[in-house]
């Protein structure tokens, strides 16, 4: 079996690495398929059984004593699993990518198949998909002068397009906070003027300009607690600390219920037979 | 309209034009300054990897992409400078398709000025779809048994620095780079149970969630946003160039200058409408 899974994972290159590719969609697909096709009451009790598997791996593999078995180094027998289970779990994320750029296909294919309003929005989404494919692939394959241009055509599509846009979606983040703060931020209560406080004293105490502030203060003795940068770092590290721990265990408890249900297959819309 | 009314209510398009030359000026303007405050989680990062043994690798995983780029990209950049001047290893791993490309676009030019070489100094071990749980887990255990191939598609076991890597044992330290709060699966998978330092770079406005993390020594230091990363720059050297985290320090600190401004102009025009609106007899506002 180690053999086997050996030979499967290896690493390869060209139209074997192609067929590789191919191959695992063919499964992959004809799995997916048949799993579709399978009535709703049988697809249940698969898809609750291969969960608890994939989840009593992790468990025990992570609860069994590493010393208790003899191995050298100390490990328990599944840990050697580790790699090859990882490998599968990588594999599944894979598909989930495909999946997203399939869900695409349909959506924008849609769009611009029945005209529907904005649907050239939809035809840029097809040209920038396969412009940069097209890019990327022509600058890895092609040689001389034809990977050159490839090779500026996907710098000028990469830099200049996608990562921009993306960084401009983020930034504008920033125009939105400012005129929140401007409008919503009103002092109305003791509450409200605590924030106020510990929140100005914080965006101080984590940029140069508050330091600079009371720069005057001196760096040791008991008044060198009210340098704004020691303030912010004692809301940091006292209250903060406090109230990022009380959450953290809240979510932990939540997470732990959450993954129990999900685990053994409580969770509501766990299965495709029924929508959440 | 009085001017109190005024107050509340400056049209937002002058607040949008005002923010982004508050913000503009300082990074066009590139000042060489660094903050003179250095935190000590960023010295406690610093100190973290310059004790690194020089046969461990240290492992950078970077989960942005252009998003985050602005913070994430001067911290990634500050600390394979530290690495690369240190000669410690270091190979990268990225959780983002975009990031993977910039975080080896950055280290290639920054191994090129520095003169290091590919494969020997670091690798690039490509983009990962995940999951992180399951890869983190798998290469503590198994480090070749989880990562086979370079970015490239070169055999791990044909690359020098990483030829010799086995599982936990060969790693020095782990610095995550991210927006999000992934660092808890290093904490709960790696770092915690083999006992390998982790240094944390999340963006600013993650940062404050670390603070129980760095009480309970699960992670060895931080670097908090871009002012981090300058800070970090200032303690390898780097402190009277001019460089993009120094610069983006001063925009950051006009901009946090400029929002506490409009808050209170806002807040004053709330509290003194509210006054004039009681003395006429009338009802409250808000």
């Amino acid at each position: 079996m180690g053999a086997v899974w050996e030979w499967l994972a290896a690493p390869r290159e060209g139209w074997l690495l192609a067929g590789f590719i191919v191959a695992a969609l063919v499964i992959g697909g004809l799995t997916l398929a048949m799993l579709c096709s399978t009535p709703p009451r049988y697809r249940k009790p698969i898809v609750m059984v291969v969960t608890f598997v994939a989840g009593l791996y992790y468990s025990l593999e992570f609860l069994l004593p590493p010393e208790a078995w003899g191995l050298k180094p100390p490990r328990n027998p599944l840990t050697d699993a580790q790699p090859t289970v990882a490998a599968l779990a990588q594999i599944v994320s894979s598909f989930a990518l495909l999946l997203g750029v399939w869900n695409l296909f349909l959506i924008h294919g849609r769009a611009v198949g029945k005209r529907t309003k904005g649907w050239y929005n939809s035809a840029a989404f097809f040209v920038a998909f396969f412009g940069i494919m097209l890019a990327g692939f022509l600058k890895d394959t092609l040689a001389g002068k034809g990977a050159q241009v490839s090779e500026s055509m996907y710098v000028i599509l990469f830099n200049g397009f996608l990562t921009s846009l993306d960084s401009t979606m983020f930034s504008l983040i920033a125009f939105y906070i400012v005129s929140a703060a401007y409008r919503a931020f009103r002092i109305k209560s003791l509450e409200a003027a605590l924030m106020m406080a510990a929140a100005a004293i914080i965006m101080l105490a984590l940029v140069p300009i508050g330091a600079t502030i009371t720069n005057w203060l001196p760096e040791t003795g008991i008044i060198s607690a009210f340098r704004v940068e020691r303030i912010g770092y004692w809301l940091l590290t006292g209250p903060n600390m406090a109230a990022q721990r009380a959450i953290a265990f809240g979510i932990a408890v939540g997470g732990l219920a959450m993954g129990l249900r999900i685990w053994l297959s409580l969770e509501r819309g766990s299965f495709f037979d029924r929508q959440l | 309209m009085s001017v109190l009314t005024k107050l509340q209510n400056i049209d937002r398009r002058i607040l949008y034009l005002l923010i982004a030359v508050v913000i503009a000026v300082p990074l066009l303007r590139r000042p060489s300054k660094h903050p003179s405050v250095v935190f000590l989680e960023v010295k406690n990062a610093y100190n973290t990897l310059d004790r690194i043994p020089k046969n461990k690798v240290v492992i950078l995983s970077t989960v942005w992409g252009p998003g985050t780029r602005a913070e994430n990209e001067s911290q990634t950049e500050a600390i394979m400078r530290h690495l690369f001047r240190n000669r410690t290893k270091f190979v990268v791993l990225s959780w983002d398709q975009l990031g993977s490309q910039l975080t080896y676009d950055g280290g290639t030019a920054i191994a090129k000025k520095m003169g290091r070489r590919y494969g020997a100094d670091w690798v690039h071990l490509g983009y990962n779809p995940g999951p992180m749980y399951a890869i983190i887990r798998g290469l503590g255990k198994n480090f070749p048994g989880v990562f086979k191939v370079d970015r490239f598609g070169k055999k791990l076991k044909d690359i020098p620095l990483t030829a010799k890597v086995r599982d936990h044992r060969d790693i020095g330290a782990v610095v995550e780079i991210t927006p999000s709060g992934t660092v808890a699966y290093w904490i709960a998978y790696f770092n915690q149970p083999y006992q390998v330092p982790l240094v944390f770079c999340p963006t600013a406005v993650m940062s404050a969630e670390a603070y129980p993390y760095l009480d309970s020594g699960q992670l060895n230091g931080m670097l908090n946003g871009v002012i981090g990363a300058a800070q970090y720059e200032t303690l390898i050297g780097m402190g009277k160039e001019r460089t993009y985290a120094a610069a983006a320090s001063w925009a950051l600190s006009s901009a946090h200058i400029f929002i506490l401004v409009l808050i209170v102009l806002g807040n004053l025009g709330y509290a003194l409408s509210r006054r004039s609106t009681r003395a006429r007899g009338g009802s409250k506002i808000g």
